[in-house]
């Protein structure tokens, strides 16, 4: 990591023992569109908010596996392996970086185990990765929280990562801009036996709290893995259902 | 740019050091270990609804049959399969780090994969090697252009072809291609195809043997149809088993009962955590 010139690190620690990129990296998290996830008690939902820069940005795109991509051109939610997926809150680039590391280190620990990744491995990798960004020469941190979603023989589990490399694992959590709001409503409205679509609605209503403006299926984005093992991202359509639901 | 007097291993490509010290090692009189081969008859051909693959079961090493009943048919993608003839690991191998390779391919484009990305792939890795990694393969599958069928050579050169054979069993498994292949065949008449042609390569060829392995691939459904036919049943001599009526003679017996001679003495401190 790190060109010749630049083998020093750029993230020191600041006399008060913080590490300052480190905290900027979060500010910068803190201002991304929100994001959030939910465990239930047979299985993971995550949604984010996704709140196009301009009416002119040109939405379709010609993309044909359903299965792995949305018909969006802009998806956030993305797929690390079949069944476990991921959100984010603060800078898209940096997100797709991330997700392109941790699909390549899910399919080496598959290629040599012939088994599917365990997603406490998986987020104990990335993490990993994030960390090496605060400690190499001539790189940055991460301006990226994650919300990972899996499914495996554990059961249903959701993580957070954060800028610095730690890890947590959450009940359910929220990251973004309208944080503190949502994870109070979320600490109001969680119940350890909640199912799938119990917390699918409960996700809908805590992004509606801080929504600027209509909620829609075309401004919201939900991923879903249940006992089936399948992390899938809602069509607009099932999307709209639910929404309905919720009115 | 300058360096930071960091020693910087030498990036990519094929470390030929070990080929010196085999080369003066033969010289010196040692065998190397053979290979355990796939001796091999693999097929494949396009019919008017996708591709049939075909595979004998029998791996060698040498003269000796070491597996009767392998798989030779590896998976690439699910519109994908790929037989191998050659090395047993060199196929394995390379076929798993393809197969590897387009499932973060699929993911990074959101696309079904392609026969000719799986081609590409291949072609690319065999090259690099020179023919040393020793996998011939016959690649098969249905995308989003059609069917597709392609041979793969150990040294890296490829053929598009309607029907192909590779293997040492190949020339058995052609000329029954050769006589009998026609366009537009149905499912069951080039299933029926392709086993006469494995038959002909487990019959004929010393290196092929045992049992029929068939994949059949058409438009978003595949059939993976192990051991269709088993035409080399195993007979055993005699259903009731054996039996030794004549015992082994007991001359002497010696018991020498094993006792733990350690002294335990405790010396120093104890590890701290």
């Amino acid at each position: 990591m790190g060109d010749s010139q630049y083998s020093f690190s750029l993230t020191t620690f600041s006399p008060s023992g913080k590490l300052v990129q480190i905290e900027h990296a979060l500010t910068a998290v803190g201002s991304g569109q929100t994001s959030l996830g939910i465990k239930a008690s047979n299985g993971v939902v995550i949604a984010t908010e996704k709140k196009l820069p301009s009416i002119l940005v040109d939405e379709e795109s010609t993309v044909t596996n359903v299965n792995l991509m949305s018909l969006l051109q802009v998806q956030k939610i993305q797929h690390l392996t079949p069944n476990i997926g991921v959100v984010y809150s603060g800078m898209g680039p940096d997100f797709r970086v991330l997700v392109r590391k941790s699909r390549k280190q899910a399919e080496q620990y598959n290629r040599l185990y012939k088994e599917p990744i365990p997603v406490t491995q998986l987020v104990r990798e990335t993490a990993t990765v994030m960390q090496e960004f605060t400690q190499s020469g001539g790189v940055r941190p991460f301006g990226v929280s994650l919300l990972v979603a899996g499914y495996d023989d554990k059961g249903p589990q959701l993580y957070q990562v954060d800028p610095s490399g730690s890890y947590f694992s959450w009940k359910a959590s929220a990251m973004g801009k309208n944080v503190s709001n949502a994870k109070t409503f979320l600490e109001k409205r969680y119940t350890e036996d909640m199912e799938l679509d119990d917390a699918i609605h409960t996700a809908i209503l805590t992004l509606k709290e801080g929504f600027e403006g209509e909620i829609s299926s075309k401004n919201i984005e939900i991923g879903k893995i249940g006992a089936d093992k399948v992390f899938r991202v809602l069509t607009p359509a099932e999307i709209d259902d639910y929404l309905a639901e919720v009115e | 740019m300058s360096q930071s007097g960091v020693d910087v291993p030498p990036k990519g490509g094929f470390s030929f050091d070990l080929c010196k010290r085999n080369d003066m090692l033969i010289q010196k009189g040692l065998k190397a270990p053979s290979f355990l081969k796939t001796g091999t008859t693999i097929v494949g051909l396009i019919f008017k609804d996708g591709v049939i693959l075909g595979a004998d079961t029998r791996a060698t090493e040498g003269p000796i049959v070491a597996d009767k009943n392998c798989e030779k048919i590896h998976y690439m993608a699910p519109n994908i399969y790929c037989c191998g003839a050659g090395t047993a690991a060199d196929t394995e191998a390379v076929t798993d780090m393809v197969s590897s390779q387009l499932r973060l391919h699929r993911y990074q484009t959101g696309r079904d994969s392609r026969v000719i990305t799986a081609l590409t792939l291949l072609k690319k890795h065999l090259f690099s090697y020179q023919g040393h990694v020793s996998a011939a393969l016959v690649l098969g599958g249905v995308d989003i252009t059609g069917p597709h069928l392609h041979t793969i050579y150990p040294h890296g050169s490829t053929d598009t072809l309607p029907f192909a054979t590779m293997g040492s069993g190949s020339l058995a498994a052609m000329s029954v291609f050769e006589a009998k292949y026609k366009e537009g065949l149905t499912r069951d008449e080039g299933i029926k195809l392709v086993a006469e042609a494995i038959c002909s390569g487990i019959f004929n060829d010393l290196g092929s043997g045992s049992n029929v392995d068939i994949c059949v691939i058409t438009k978003g459904h595949k059939e993976y149809l192990r051991n269709y036919m088993e035409p080399n049943p195993r007979t055993y001599v005699s259903s009731k088993g054996y039996s030794f009526t004549k015992k082994t003679e007991v001359l002497r017996t010696k018991i020498t009962p094993l006792m733990e001679r350690v002294e335990i003495t405790e010396v120093g401190e104890a590890m701290e955590e």
